[in-house]
């Protein structure tokens, strides 16, 4: 029982049993009802008629005496012999006629003009009918302007019509029963297709794998209205699914394929080393190249770590103490530490700071995002530009907008900045250095924090970063 | 034998000049973007161009299309980061020789750039065999008649070139081109110098002279 409950199948037979049980139930019982009714009508009429019957037998005596007398010899035979039906015929308290087997001790409720009764006699069923003021039939004898009637009383064993219903009932049941087992195999085989659309839609689940991201529901699994929902709802996960993991395997692509460049670069510095017996100086100087070549190596590393840090933290993965510090103090800091690449490129960085705001953030972060921003934007400003920084307080949050003027972003590539490892040339120049890694770091870290990063750009006219993160007035 | 390579990573494209200097005496150019790259693999009579793919303002496979389409048959080694099957086929279909992925080993390198020269020059062999002159364009040694003939890198130079072109009259002005890179001044009477070297060099032992001048076209070895 435990386990039909736990299946749909063993659900749905159960449901099939028991709606059945109970319909055989109420046939059994109407069925039953219905028959007795019928024969105990049929059975009274036949009473009343055998009752008339026994009363036109009572006539006047010919003599002349106006007694009455019973023909008991013209009595019809009982329909079942070996329970004969009994019977009594009076005028007033007189008894006229009685048959042998008379129970003693039987009563009737004389109020009424006709009565009917079932009673027991010694052990048997019978029905009896009681008649008042029966006409007598005899007209040749009778006294002049006589009114005298009878009492009869007749009643006949219902063993037979008990019997008979039993019978019936018995039928009924039985022919439910088998109907029952007919249903329930229907019902299985119909359940057992019914449910194939999901053994199907299961066996397509069990292909999906990495290299399979596809669902193909089979047309018949389409065709159930109940399994649509399912197969929406899996196919939006599996598209979900397959784009993150497109993009884990994308980034370990590229980053192995960055990471490829600095160690061809470290293996051939070595190898041309290696090429010939060299002076010390010379040993000397290729081994500081392979150690620059090293370093190169180890920031890429670093960056890429960073910006594996900085995700795991935008996923609550790390929980830290985070002390509140004031937002314009780190981009002073960032931009002390890019200075002497604007100077390079003879930029001039402008910082305008509204009010003070403090956010609860690790200051390293923060730096390293205003840096990352800093860098871009004063890598794609022509010499002698301006890169503004702008700290506000917008709707309760802190805003930060780091703005160049620049050759600006097309509109195009504005939603793919943000990928990693993504340079703004398509051929990706290093002449502007960088390994394509800073806005994606700067995004992971601002979301990290509960902000906001969104890039601004008009072609031509420059390119404006807005950052906002939940920040405080002091 | 003159090699141009384009590599926008100016520390690898320096080790490859140096290990090709250094392994096969080859005078090398450096470009570091496409645009440059382009410009002197068609100015220049280059015997190789070793061609990186991520290139800044014209990426390595564009820069191969264009110089196919301008009837350029220089043999080109194209180095590649990236090794899926179906940009290996369209660089292949693109006009590339020969590919290599990084991180490669320099050895291999020098191995496919010698290669790729001697085949562009139709000879299959490493070994170049003039008479009795026998060149090792692998390990750069040389016999005649069985014997070591011992070479300046330069004179070594002169003679491979003159080698894979035997029988054809090479000029003065071809020679300068091929055997020195773009940053070297050019003065012909050097390889005169070289010419008479390799002369004495080589005919110490035998009445037979291998190599010919033309007046005012060049020269011939045969």
């Amino acid at each position: 029982m435990k386990g039909l409950t736990k299946s749909i199948k063993g659900h749905l037979i159960l449901t099939v049993v028991l709606s059945q049980l109970v319909l055989a139930a109420g046939l059994v019982f109407t069925g039953v009802f219905y028959m007795e009714e019928r024969l105990q009508a049929a059975l009274d009429a036949d009473l009343q008629a055998r009752a008339m019957s026994i009363a036109a037998l009572v006539r006047y005596a010919e003599d002349g005496s106006y007694n009455l007398v019973f023909e008991k010899s013209l009595v019809p035979p009982s329909p079942d012999p070996s329970h004969p039906d009994f019977y009594e015929i009076r005028k007033g308290p007189t008894v006229l006629a009685r048959s042998s087997n008379w129970p003693a001790d039987l009563t009737f409720d004389n109020s009424k003009h006709k009565t009917y009764r079932s009673l027991m006699v010694s052990g048997l069923p019978y029905r009896a009918l009681y008649l008042r003021e029966v006409p007598i039939l005899d007209r040749e004898e009778a006294p002049p302007s006589s009114s005298d009637t009878l009492i009869v009383v007749y009643a006949e064993p219902t063993l037979a019509l008990r019997n008979q219903v039993l019978a019936a009932g018995v039928y009924v049941a039985l022919a439910s029963l088998i109907l029952l087992g007919a249903t329930v195999l229907l019902a299985l085989l119909g359940i057992r297709r019914g449910l194939l659309p999901l053994q199907h839609l299961a066996a397509e689940a069990a292909q999906i794998s990495a290299q399979n991201w596809e669902l193909r529901p089979t047309p018949d699994v389409k065709r159930v209205e109940e399994l649509k929902p399912l197969t929406d709802a899996m196919s939006t996960m599996l598209d979900r699914l397959r784009q993150s993991f497109l993009q884990q395997r994308e980034f370990l692509g590229n980053a192995a394929h960055e990471l490829k460049t600095p160690v061809a670069i470290l293996k051939s510095t070595l190898q041309s080393l290696l090429q010939k017996p060299r002076t010390a100086q010379e040993y000397e100087a290729g081994l500081g190249q392979a150690l620059d070549d090293m370093e190169r190596l180890e920031k890429l590393l670093q960056w890429m770590l960073r910006l594996a840090r900085a995700e795991q933290w935008a996923q609550g993965a790390l929980q830290r103490d985070l002390q509140e510090i004031d937002i314009s103090n780190t981009c002073e800091e960032a931009m002390a530490g890019i200075r002497s690449l604007a100077r390079s490129r003879n930029i001039n960085l402008q910082l305008n700071a509204e009010s003070n705001l403090v956010c609860k953030a690790d200051p390293e972060d923060l730096e390293l995002v205003w840096v990352n921003l800093l860098e871009n934007a004063i890598r794609y400003s022509p010499a002698g530009a301006t890169v503004d920084i702008r700290i506000s307080r917008n709707n309760g949050r802190g805003t930060v907008v780091v703005e160049d003027h620049g050759a600006g972003i097309p509109e195009k590539d504005l939603p793919r900045i943000f990928e990693r490892f993504r340079r703004a040339d398509p051929s990706r120049t290093r002449e502007t250095g960088g390994f394509g890694l800073g806005l994606a770091i700067a995004k992971a870290l601002v979301e990290a924090y509960g902000g906001t990063i969104t890039p601004e750009s008009t072609p031509g006219r420059g390119t404006r970063m807005t950052v906002t993160l939940p920040a405080e007035q002091k | 034998m003159r090699v141009l390579v384009v590599e926008d990573e100016l520390r690898m494209a320096e080790n490859i000049a140096r290990s090709l200097r250094e392994g096969a005496s080859y005078a090398v150019d450096i470009a570091t973007d496409g645009e440059e790259g382009l410009y002197l693999a068609q100015s220049e009579p280059y015997d190789a161009v070793l061609l990186d793919l991520m290139l800044p303002r014209l990426d390595g496979l564009a820069l191969l299309k264009r110089l196919r389409h301008s009837k350029q048959h220089t043999p080109v080694l194209v180095l590649t980061a990236r090794e899926e099957k179906e940009s290996v086929v369209a660089l292949l279909n693109a006009g590339a020789d020969d590919y290599l992925t990084k991180p490669f080993d320099l050895g291999e390198l020098l191995a496919r750039t010698k290669a790729l020269i001697r085949r562009g020059k139709g000879q299959a062999s490493a070994l170049l065999t003039i008479g009795d002159l026998e060149i090792d364009t692998g390990n750069r040694n040389v016999h005649k008649a069985g014997k070591t003939v011992p070479l300046t890198a330069m004179e070594y130079r002169v003679l491979e070139y003159l080698a894979h072109r035997s029988g054809a009259i090479v000029s003065k002005a071809e020679l300068l081109e091929h055997l020195y890179d773009y940053n070297w001044e050019k003065f012909s009477n050097v390889i005169e110098v070289y010419i008479s070297g390799l002369r004495r060099k080589l005919n110490h032992a035998s009445a037979r002279q291998l190599i010919h001048t033309l007046r005012g076209q060049g020269y011939m070895l045969q």
